[in-house]
């Protein structure tokens, strides 16, 4: 059996859900690539597993800090983070509008 | 023959947990008042490199929620990734629990005005953080993160509600639950609790679920109730119409009292869910459960038919003073430290002490007029040391002073004359300004008596005992 | 000879001894950047004559001023007889994936131009605690996303100070090179797949990934979350244990980071392996390679220097009295690179959602109509071709309709290579190991742009170091060989969960035992061109 194969109308339709736009030499050369390393990966659907076989989230099982305590410590400088903004307005990040298609009104 | 059709209506509800601090962060959860973009970390706002670290009191509070609503507490459960392009979701991805949430299964009893009970299921109960808020402006979106990261607890019930006020009387009940066990404030005005109702129409008698539309933005019980009796009568008469009922989201515009139409929901977005590679998983020990589940307090129907029980309270009475745990604990300590009968003190509670409640716009647990000082009124006026009168005055003379209530018995002198020689000298002064009354009464026109009360009354400025006084003129009327 | 030939080790004692001014270890260090390094990575960057087509470009910035700063409190440390820290004036230089307040912090990609955050690594913060002198961060791979370091979008990129129209390897590229250049004796990777290994290997330097959860990623722009470690490269095994020893500890500000106590790694080194189980691997000594069209997988040779200097390095253990385990079976060393196609892209894609224009970065220059277009256009500006295929990958096997054929199929094979080594390091298992000892890659360095087109043949490069990534363990790469093109060549050894302590102990005997080899006297070509000036 041939792995699966991206066609161009499939790959569109995913660069559009990942809010990314390729140019055309992109598109071939990354869609290539993607069915190449769909490729790759075709074994593991072939790999027979026990019931058993529970997945493994972190490899080895973390022993870490308990959650932490309900206590309040401010950031000291959220205006350090509000000048990183690309575009702001007063003490807001600013965006453009958000398109609806179907939404009546506004 | 016309065709009967029964409404279904599920509710999603978004609970936010009174913790001091957001789930994954160290700021303030509550942001209330604050100018836009003040409460925000590196990790709520969403700059690189940073991770969560889990509020154990969220962890604690949901659990708790999760023992009230009879769910089971899952003892390890885990955060996953959803993820979608929002402005007010910096991550991109809103951390939640998908699969295995903190709560499994439960239910709420809805307890009906006609008496009915109603089983309502929810089919998950799971954390997750909150995102921003944005607004528009001039064509332009203004985002404030502030809100990002506050803890939610989510519950989705089965679609086992069947018209708006159920709705409404399911809101009613959560509301009080939430604020009973201190997990919520619970106050929809400020999103606290929020809520979004999937409704859809079938003929009576049939099982099947109809293609149901998605109401938003309800923030208030009003809201709920009005909204799905309009977005059901709409249903009928679409149907009825000969239309199909479609699928799309409804924005509820509680000013106009009117629904409109958002948008379309064809497709379910795929928001590629994956365990939380970020945090571990929550785990609860089985003494920890244990300890969870048995520091749930008694929960207000099951106090409410105790007060009926165990203090022959009215059902009425017995509702209103189950109707926050405060108030319920007030009573009962209330009663616990006074002579009184407890119809007394719930009497004096349901006239006098909610009224004072209202006025300051104080709940119970805020007065400084504690239990032990209004049983300490009561048992005053029972024992006929003050009358009632002064006993109903007392109450905001106390909770203004903040000083005992005998002490300003005493100092104001607000105790009743009961001294024999002191009533009988006031009784003498009254008899001898009013020879005519007292040759009609001896001339048998014994009504005049509660005319002479009256008087030392007056004369001792209402402090006379009226019972004492009453004994002692008809002593010296009759000699 | 001066101080860019010292360990970190003797800078540290010199220094805090007294006998050597940090600010004169600072300043040679800095000549020997500006020396070999030529121009920093950048966006847009001017044409290169041959010379500076020569040069290391290890870094996208040097931060003399910060290190100056450091070196002065160090200084004034002394002076109060206070204690400098076990770092005292150690210069190291950091990959660009970390933050650090103070320093732009670009992770190679063109999305985080000109960014400064507010806040600093914990990795960072220890080792600026222990004296350490951050002298620049270094270039890598964009967003950490390769085997070459060639990806960034900060250019030029990395060259092999071996021979420097080879690669450096990557994704940890630039910190490779500096350590290798002598440009810093310390530097701080991070390795998701075999970053900080492949790269050390490459370069002829010290690389260790710690176990998962024992060095803090807070602070650390993500990739694979489930798999990324911060660990140290270094010149010699001593240097990587002193300078583990700062970073290892559980940090509040990481959930997974282990409570687990931290032991003495110095005290350990020493030990010799006599009695130690090292293992060897038959599943090592090739690699599983699938045909990109068919997906069929087949068996191709590995560079047969490789599999020599694994058996030089067993017979060197063996003199020394360790007893060498032949044959441990590997069976699912194979998946690795599968699993990790899916596990790491996954968690990559999510981790990009956050790069949007909308808070920091990067934000299109071009008109748009609504926020769609605005992410849209931004995301297709800011980020070069890996992280594009990355997101495109992760969201195409973690769709609802893919997951469990994909995703959760990648997550239970994870276990499956985790018991593999399970198997192996099981006190009371048939192989009872201390250490695995294999290859650290199929290959030498490879020419420049030789490989950077093929996606797959390029993340091929971490078949031999991945499986400790799916495992959450430990393992070191260190130096043990020239190939005949005078390229390094590392092996590589596996340890168990915290184990650090004993392949460090392991590596340090081998690296003893070998300190007159012919090879070992050889001298980088960028090293040699500054002795020729």
């Amino acid at each position: 059996m041939l792995p699966e194969k991206i066609t161009r109308e499939m790959f569109d339709k995913l660069v559009s859900l990942a809010a990314l736009e390729l140019d055309e030499e992109e598109s071939e050369y990354l869609r290539t690539e993607l069915n190449h390393q769909l490729a790759a990966v075709k074994e593991l659907s072939e790999i027979q597993l026990d019931e058993d076989v529970q997945p493994s989230l972190h490899g080895i099982e973390c022993q870490g800090n308990p959650p932490r305590k309900d206590e309040w410590q401010p950031f000291p400088d959220p205006d350090a983070i509000l000048a990183l903004a690309p575009e702001r307005e007063g003490r807001y990040f600013v965006v453009p509008e958000i398109a609806q298609p179907g939404q009546e009104g506004q | 023959m016309m065709t009967q059709y029964e409404i279904v209506v599920g509710l999603e509800t978004h609970i936010q947990l009174n913790t001091e601090t957001k789930i994954f962060c160290s700021c303030k959860a509550d942001s209330w008042g604050a100018e836009p973009n003040t409460n925000i970390c590196p990790v709520c706002s969403g700059l690189p490199g940073v991770l969560p670290v889990l509020n154990a009191e969220a962890v604690q509070k949901a659990a708790l929620l999760a023992a009230a609503m009879h769910a089971e507490i899952n003892p390890v459960s885990y955060f996953d990734r959803k993820n979608y392009f929002y402005p007010d979701l910096p991550k991109g991805y809103q951390i939640t629990q998908f699969d295995e949430p903190i709560g499994k299964g439960g239910y709420l009893d809805v307890h009906m005005p006609d008496g009915s009970t109603r089983r309502v299921h929810i089919h998950k109960l799971h954390l997750e953080e909150d995102a921003g808020k944005t607004k528009i402006e001039a064509g332009r979106r203004l985002v404030d993160f502030n809100r990002c990261g506050v803890p939610l607890v989510e519950m989705v019930t089965e679609p086992e509600l069947h018209s708006g006020e159920e709705a409404a009387q399911y809101l009613t009940e959560l509301r009080q639950l939430l604020r009973w066990i201190g997990v919520s404030e619970a106050d929809m005005e400020r999103g606290h609790l929020r809520c979004d109702a999937n409704v859809s129409i079938r003929e009576a008698g049939s099982t099947v679920l109809n293609t149901k539309t998605e109401i938003k933005n309800m923030n208030s019980i009003e809201s709920i109730r009005q909204a799905i009796t309009l977005e059901a009568q709409r249903q009928i008469a679409a149907v009825e119409a000969g239309e199909r009922v479609e699928s799309y989201t409804l924005d509820w515009d509680a000013d106009t009292g009117t629904l409109r139409k958002m948008r379309s929901k064809e497709t379910e977005a795929d928001y590629r869910y994956f365990r939380e590679p970020d945090l571990l998983p929550v785990k609860l020990s089985e003494e920890e459960i244990a300890r969870i589940e048995s520091s749930l307090p008694e929960l207000p129907y099951a106090r409410k038919m105790r007060f009926i029980a165990e203090y022959q309270l009215s059902a009425y009475d017995a509702d209103i003073l189950t109707s926050e745990r405060s108030l319920a604990d007030y009573f009962e300590e209330t009663v616990r430290l006074s002579s009184a009968a407890p119809k007394t003190v719930s009497n004096w509670m349901m006239n006098d002490l909610l009224r004072l409640m209202n006025d300051l716009g104080k709940s119970a647990s805020e007065l400084r007029l504690r239990p032990a000082e209004l049983a300490e009124i009561i048992d005053l006026v029972e024992s006929g040391k003050i009358s009632p009168a002064t006993g109903k005055a007392l109450l905001r003379k106390v909770e203004e002073s903040g000083r005992k209530p005998s002490e300003i018995v005493t100092a104001e002198g607000l105790g009743l004359i009961g001294d024999e020689d002191a009533l009988r000298s006031q009784i003498a002064a009254v008899l001898s300004e009013s020879p005519s009354e007292v040759a009609n009464f001896k001339a048998g026109k014994e009504s005049l008596l509660g005319w002479f009360v009256g008087q030392v009354m007056r004369r001792t400025g209402g402090k006379a005992d009226p019972k004492r006084t009453r004994e002692l003129l008809l002593e010296i009327l009759r000699k | 000879m001066n101080t860019t030939s010292l360990s970190a080790f003797e800078i540290a004692r010199r220094v805090r001894a007294g006998e050597l001014s940090p600010m004169q270890v600072l300043e040679e260090h800095l000549a020997q950047i500006a020396a070999v390094d030529g121009i920093p990575g950048q966006l847009d960057p001017p044409a290169m004559d041959a010379r500076e087509e020569q040069k290391v470009h290890a870094f996208i910035q040097v931060t003399a001023d910060l290190a100056r700063k450091q070196a002065e409190q160090i200084q004034a440390k002394l002076a109060r007889g206070e204690d400098p820290g076990p770092l005292a004036g150690v210069p190291v230089s950091i990959k660009d994936i970390f933050c650090v307040q103070c320093t732009t912090t670009t992770a190679g990609s063109r999305i985080l131009y000109n960014f400064r955050l507010p806040y600093t690594a914990t990795t960072v913060a220890r080792l600026e605690q222990a004296g350490a002198l951050i002298l620049g961060k270094t270039n890598l791979d964009e967003f950490t996303y390769g085997s070459s370091s060639e990806s960034s979008a900060f250019q030029p990129h990395p060259n092999n100070p071996w021979n420097t129209q080879h690669v450096t390897g990557g994704s940890s590229g630039g910190s490779a090179a500096a350590v290798a250049a002598h440009e810093t004796p310390l530097s701080l990777g991070t390795d998701t797949g075999g970053s900080i290994r492949q790269p050390a290997a490459f370069c002829g330097v010290v690389g260790l990934k710690p176990t998962y959860g024992r060095t803090s990623r807070y602070g650390l722009i993500a990739f694979g979350s489930s798999l990324d470690c911060p660990g140290p490269m270094a010149r010699n095994v001593s240097d990587a244990a002193l300078m583990l020893q700062v970073l290892a500890g559980a940090d509040p500000k990481d959930s997974t980071s282990s409570i687990q106590p931290v032991p003495d790694y110095l005290a350990a080194l020493a030990e010799g392996v006599r009695g130690l189980r090292i293992g060897i691997s038959p599943d090592y000594d090739h690699i599983a390679y699938p045909d990109t069209e068919t997906g069929e997988m087949g068996i191709q040779a590995i560079q047969p220097e490789m599999n020599q200097a694994v058996r030089e390095v067993a017979q060197v253990l063996a003199s020394l009295g360790a007893e060498i385990v032949e044959n441990v079976p590997m069976p699912n060393a194979r998946h690795g690179i599968p699993t990790y196609f899916v596990i790491s892209r996954v968690e990559a894609a999510s981790n990009l959602h956050r790069f949007d224009g909308v808070k920091y970065g990067y934000r299109t220059q071009k008109p748009v109509q609504d926020l769609s277009e605005l992410y849209r256009v931004t995301r297709a500006e800011g980020f070069g071709l890996q992280p594009k295929l990355r997101i495109l990958m992760g969201m195409y096997v973690s769709a609802a309709a893919h997951s469990a054929h994909y995703y959760q199929k990648a997550l239970r094979v994870r276990s499956l290579i985790r018991a593999d080594f399970e198997r192996a390091f099981d006190p009371t298992g048939p192989y009872r190991l201390d250490a695995l000892l294999t290859p650290t890659t199929p290959t030498t360095a490879f020419r420049r742009k030789e490989v950077l087109r093929d996606t797959v043949l390029m993340q091929y490069s971490d078949q031999m170091t991945v499986g400790a990534n799916h495992a959450g363990i430990p393992a070191i790469s260190i130096p043990a060989g020239l190939d005949p093109q005078g390229l390094p060549i590392g092996v590589q050894f596996f340890g168990n969960d915290f184990r650090e302590d004993l392949i460090l102990q392991v590596a340090y005997a081998y690296e003893q035992a070998t300190q007159q080899a012919p090879w070992r006297q050889e001298v980088p070509q960028a090293l040699r061109a500054t002795e020729v000036k």
